[in-house]
């Protein structure tokens, strides 16, 4: 049964999955759905997914929203998938499902404001709004350190002290990485501080290399590109 | 091996999974957390849920916040519970995860409310981390803006979640998981002024019907736990009056 993916590199949802398939050896056709060039919004989409949000799978003539959701089908549905990535265990399960619905109301909510309204809205023809992207970075700064004092807690190197990664590692991480398409004085000033972050992000890298490095290639390419855009946009 | 559920009634996904444990017969040990207190703030709190929120349950040595999660473990951990709360199968059960993520990010009842009853009110009906983030637009503009995305959800749950054969969300015939979680959500504002819920609520008949269908596979459990609307609204009212003394 054919699995399509509906992606948009730049969109930290769809790298996970990207992420997630190519590491367990999950075949897949890429469609690229790309948000800037608004194909979200085609009516050939709105077919699979009506919300018109990406990232969007079809298996066979099963649809599928929701990043975290698709994990978990993923996961689920194909044989061969190592326990780690979503354990069959009542409670290490509920486990990665509270860290994923966390990860909606802070880090997801921090992050996607703070990029969005400091940069990624100039992509889509949108104003900057320093003072909600400064509102954003609150939340974002917040929730990293929750992610160190607590998530991160335990004898493993990834999230809930789990010694191999799960799918919340990839959801969390694609999230963090955002932030390199941001410039290099913010994104020191807001993932410096956080080095337990920065290794976590290390082991999961390697958890699942060469495919996350491979992913994640496109983010030079999105800083270059938020770069011209700021300039353009400071000309009177 | 006991269950103990830390929950405030006043919060909706506080109220689902009271409205859950009872209609299944789970015997549980409600462990009364008064936002309005501020006893989520106390450190004996802290040691079941670090982030301070309810509801949480600890169940024997197990601890488990975030309302969803909470659902599915209840649905997965305790035998007997009928497989249309969380079916079993692989797609059924993607289809209820897809609509409870969509709830999180969608299903803005909360802002309504927010912005409708004033920072007064916001201590008492809601867990407050979530308002003082999320700032608090006090003014005419904001209240339409949110009332009208409130609209929009709703509109999509007609259009969208509740189509299909059943008259429960994902068009089944028996309520899920997802239909306590996001009918909890809506009754919500009802705690704070009525007649706003009724207008804000009445063009959608397809919603009313969900919540009266929801309501009678849950009943009584349903209305008991409800009951304390009328209770809120008058302390509201309470607290207005105070406020708006010199």
């Amino acid at each position: 049964m054919a699995l399509k993916l509906y992606d948009d590199r730049m969109s930290q949802p769809s790298r996970a999955i990207l992420i997630f398939c190519k590491a367990n050896g999950i075949e897949f056709e890429e469609v690229k759905t790309e948000i800037a060039k608004k194909q979200h919004r085609s009516p050939e989409f709105a077919e699979v997914n009506p919300m018109k949000q990406v990232p969007a799978i079809v298996h066979g003539d099963f649809k599928l929203f929701e990043s975290h959701e698709i994990l978990i089908y993923l996961a689920s549905a194909f044989p061969g998938i190592a326990d780690h990535w979503y354990p069959a265990d009542v409670r290490k399960r509920a486990k990665v499902h509270s860290v994923l619905d966390w990860h909606h109301s802070n880090l997801r909510r921090g992050s996607a404001g703070y990029m969005f309204n400091s940069a990624i809205a100039l992509a889509l023809g949108l104003p900057l709004n320093p003072e909600a992207a400064a509102e954003s970075e609150k939340l974002l700064s917040k929730s990293l350190a929750m992610i160190e004092s607590y998530w991160l807690q335990g004898d493993g190197p990834f999230l809930l002290g789990n010694e191999k990664p799960s799918i919340a590692d990839l959801a969390l991480v694609c999230e963090i990485m955002q932030i390199e398409a941001a410039d290099e004085n913010e994104r020191e000033r807001i993932l410096g501080p956080h080095k337990r972050i920065l290794k976590w992000i290390e082991d999961t890298k390697n958890a699942t290399a060469p495919h996350f490095d491979e992913i994640h290639s496109i983010m030079p390419l999105a800083r270059q590109m938020l770069k011209e855009l700021k300039v353009q946009a400071s000309k009177p | 091996m006991e269950l103990k559920l830390y929950v405030d009634r006043l919060s909706q996904p506080s109220r689902a999974i009271l409205i859950f444990c009872k209609a299944n017969g789970i015997e549980f040990e409600e462990v009364k957390i008064d936002l309005a207190k501020h006893q989520h703030h106390s450190p004996e709190f802290a040691e079941v849920n670090p982030m301070k929120q309810v509801p949480a349950i600890a169940h024997g040595d197990f601890k488990l916040f975030e309302s969803h999660a909470i659902l599915i473990y209840l649905a997965s951990a305790f035998p007997g519970v009928a497989d249309h709360w969380y079916p079993a199968d692989v797609h059924k059960r993607a289809k209820i995860h897809s609509v409870l993520d969509w709830h999180h990010s969608n299903l803005r009842v909360v802002q309504v409310i927010i912005v409708k009853c004033e920072r007064i009110a916001v201590g008492y009906i809601f867990n407050s981390a979530i308002a003082i983030e999320r700032g608090l637009p006090l003014n005419l503009q904001a209240a339409a803006k949110e009332e009208k995305l409130l609209s929009e959800s709703l509109a999509k749950i007609e259009s969208y979640w509740l189509q299909g054969d059943g008259p429960f969300l994902l068009g089944n015939e028996k309520p899920s998981i997802v239909d306590l979680s996001l009918v909890c959500e809506v009754m919500q504002p009802e705690a704070a002024d009525e007649s706003e819920h009724e207008r804000i609520l009445s063009p959608h008949k397809r919603i009313l019907k969900w919540i009266e269908d929801t309501k009678n596979a849950t009943t009584p459990y349903f209305d008991e736990i409800h009951s304390i609307m009328p209770l809120a609204r008058e302390k509201i009212k309470e607290l207005k009056v105070q406020a708006s003394k010199p």
